[in-house]
């Protein structure tokens, strides 16, 4: 019963998104939940370092960006052949250049490391805007073309990307369920034990902090190939800002809440969308409900609920220590 | 017996005042012995400098013939020096079972596998039953650790300390805040603990009844400065001890 019950939401995951080709909604939707799944990738990577771990980047799209940047002119400077190649030299290049970051972000400490983790994604956006002949400048790069059996209709692309999303998110979850995960998570909870149980807390989450980037960047060299354009947005920091936004609203406590916030936030885009230019302002209220009424995100309401019954249980247990 | 941890002329300062001024001890291996002083003595700041958490200034700290003055805090506690806090210091999410567990993989050195389900290790699973038994946790393994007493939440702490099997236990205030009853069971229960695991036990201490009853040596630290050392009838006649800290009308 408790196997089924921790194998449930990948069931609830393949069944939406491989039902979803059954249903055949049309391509502009198959379309927009491509991005979804994308973005969940990027959120649930991010979501390694942010809800398991406890560190918030601020920086995070700079990984992203330079998995789609990689991703993309390796395409345009070769060909598209080996383009699923270059999605995974894309995830190195963010996992090395993550490296050195961490390096030196992670010897600082709460708000210190959110900044500086900014302060690099905004430097490397600056870059990208500035460095035209090499980067495309604010146009960035068009018509990135994929090899032929990824090309014509969007549903073969969007079964590629659920694929390598999959195969991704399914390494996370391990990860996330093994003795490594179970340090990460204790180490958002006491760093100080972490260090007096014989652990390195810095190499530790240096090691997340490079795992976070390289599936960030591999989120990043898909979303490359989904439209064929990339742009310097993509490394600014309402990116980065997003992946902290999906994360939230799906419950940075669980493991695919990320995946459901992705979800709600390209949903409300595209719905309110439709409406009004100002669907951010939307996005805003969402959060603010989501932060007041259910601060374990979407997927974590359940968990508020038992909380609750702890508390009410509130006489202590007494146990048997000493005896 | 042969000293097992060897402190000379240890030195820390805060600008200009000495933490812990030009401390000489050596602990005995298998000794049971208490640290007291008033507050703000160093204490704490004494096993902050042992096991490698803030550097000294000066002296050198020496485990096993081993010089361990310049170590890393987290290699020290691989070594077999390990420490409980005064405010218990555990994974408040997570439940006493997983505490301890998690103890137990960096114990065995599984701490950094990564594709492996961490429940995985049998070593570990044992290791860690064989200590909440030992320890009287087993009936509330399940509890989270935010959900324990007071007491128990401290026990839970000197717990994750023992699954590391130290060679040495550094306990800081293990009755702080306890209850008069909780106090003696605490009390029971690391002389027991002390004797089983074979520990050179060293705590710090303000509650006198626990100092005198299981103590074997009781060093006395005052403004950084050891004053005094030696076993409880020693230090319960000793002048300057009494001026200094346990006052006349006490004993």
């Amino acid at each position: 019963m408790k196997k089924i019950k921790a194998y449930l939401p990948w069931i609830v995951y393949f069944v939406f998104f491989l039902g979803l080709l059954v249903v055949n909604p049309g391509t502009h939707y198959i379309h927009l939940v491509s991005r979804v799944i994308i973005f969940g990738l990027y959120a649930v990577a991010f979501n390694l370092l942010y809800g398991t771990t406890g560190l918030v980047s601020f920086g995070h799209a700079l990984f992203y960006g330079v998995g789609a940047y990689i991703t993309g002119m390796l395409v345009k400077a070769t060909s598209p052949e080996f383009f699923v190649l270059y999605i995974l030299l894309g995830a190195v290049g963010a996992a090395f250049v993550s490296f050195f970051i961490g390096l030196l972000t992670l010897r600082l400490t709460g708000i210190y490391f959110t900044m500086l983790t900014l302060a690099f994604a905004q430097l490397v956006w600056g870059l990208t805007f500035k460095l035209y002949n090499f980067t495309g400048g604010d146009d960035g790069i068009q018509a990135i073309a994929k090899p032929e059996i990824l090309s014509g209709g969007v549903t073969k692309y969007y079964l590629f990307s659920f694929a390598v999303v999959t195969i991704c998110i399914y390494v996370l979850w391990r990860i996330r369920r093994s003795p490594f995960g179970a340090v990460l998570n204790s180490i958002r909870q006491n760093p100080q034990r972490i260090t007096f149980l014989g652990l390195n807390v810095y190499k530790n989450q240096l090691k997340a902090f490079v795992i976070s980037a390289f599936f960030a960047g591999a989120a990043g060299g898909l979303y490359a190939g989904l439209d064929g354009s990339i742009h310097p947005d993509m490394l600014h920091w309402p990116t980065s800002g997003n992946a902290i936004l999906m994360a939230t609203i799906g419950g940075m406590g669980t493991f695919f809440g990320p995946i459901v916030g992705a979800g709600i936030l390209t949903g409300l885009e595209e719905i309110v969308g439709k409406y009004t230019e100002y669907w951010s302002f939307c996005i805003g209220v969402v959060v603010l409900i989501v932060v007041l009424l259910f601060p374990n995100g979407v997927l974590g309401i359940k968990k508020i609920g038992g909380s609750k019954n702890n508390e009410e249980k509130e006489t202590e247990v007494v146990c048997n220590s000493g005896d | 017996m042969s000293a097992i941890l060897e402190i000379k002329n240890l030195d820390k300062h805060f600008g200009g005042i000495h933490v812990t001024n030009h401390v000489n001890i050596a602990f005995k291996k298998g000794e049971m012995s208490a640290i007291i002083g008033p507050n703000g003595a160093g204490k704490t700041t004494f096993f902050n400098l042992i096991t490698g958490f803030i550097p000294s200034d000066e002296g050198t700290v020496t485990y096993e013939d081993r010089d361990i003055t310049r170590a890393r805090p987290e290699n020290i506690v691989k070594l077999g020096i390990v420490r409980a806090f005064q405010v218990a210091s555990v994974f408040l999410e997570e439940s006493v079972y997983d505490n301890i567990y998690l103890a137990a993989l960096s114990h065995f050195r599984k701490n950094a596998k990564v594709f492996i389900n961490r429940m995985a290790f049998k070593d570990a699973r044992e290791h860690t039953e064989f200590i909440l038994n030992k320890i009287g946790l087993f009936d509330c393994r399940d509890l989270k650790a935010s959900e324990l007493s007071h007491g128990d939440m401290k026990v839970l702490d000197i717990a994750i300390a023992l699954t590391l099997q130290p060679k040495i236990l550094l306990l800081d205030e293990p009755t702080a805040g306890m209850a008069p009853d909780e106090r003696i069971r605490m009390m029971g229960l690391l002389k027991e603990l002390h004797e089983f695991f074979q520990l050179t036990t060293i705590f710090i201490e303000h509650d006198m009844d626990m100092v005198f009853g299981i103590a074997e040596i009781i060093r006395v630290l005052v403004q950084g400065q050891l004053i005094a050392e030696g076993p409880p009838d020693y230090i319960r006649n000793h002048e300057t001890v009494i001026e200094a800290y346990l006052g006349k009308e006490v004993l």
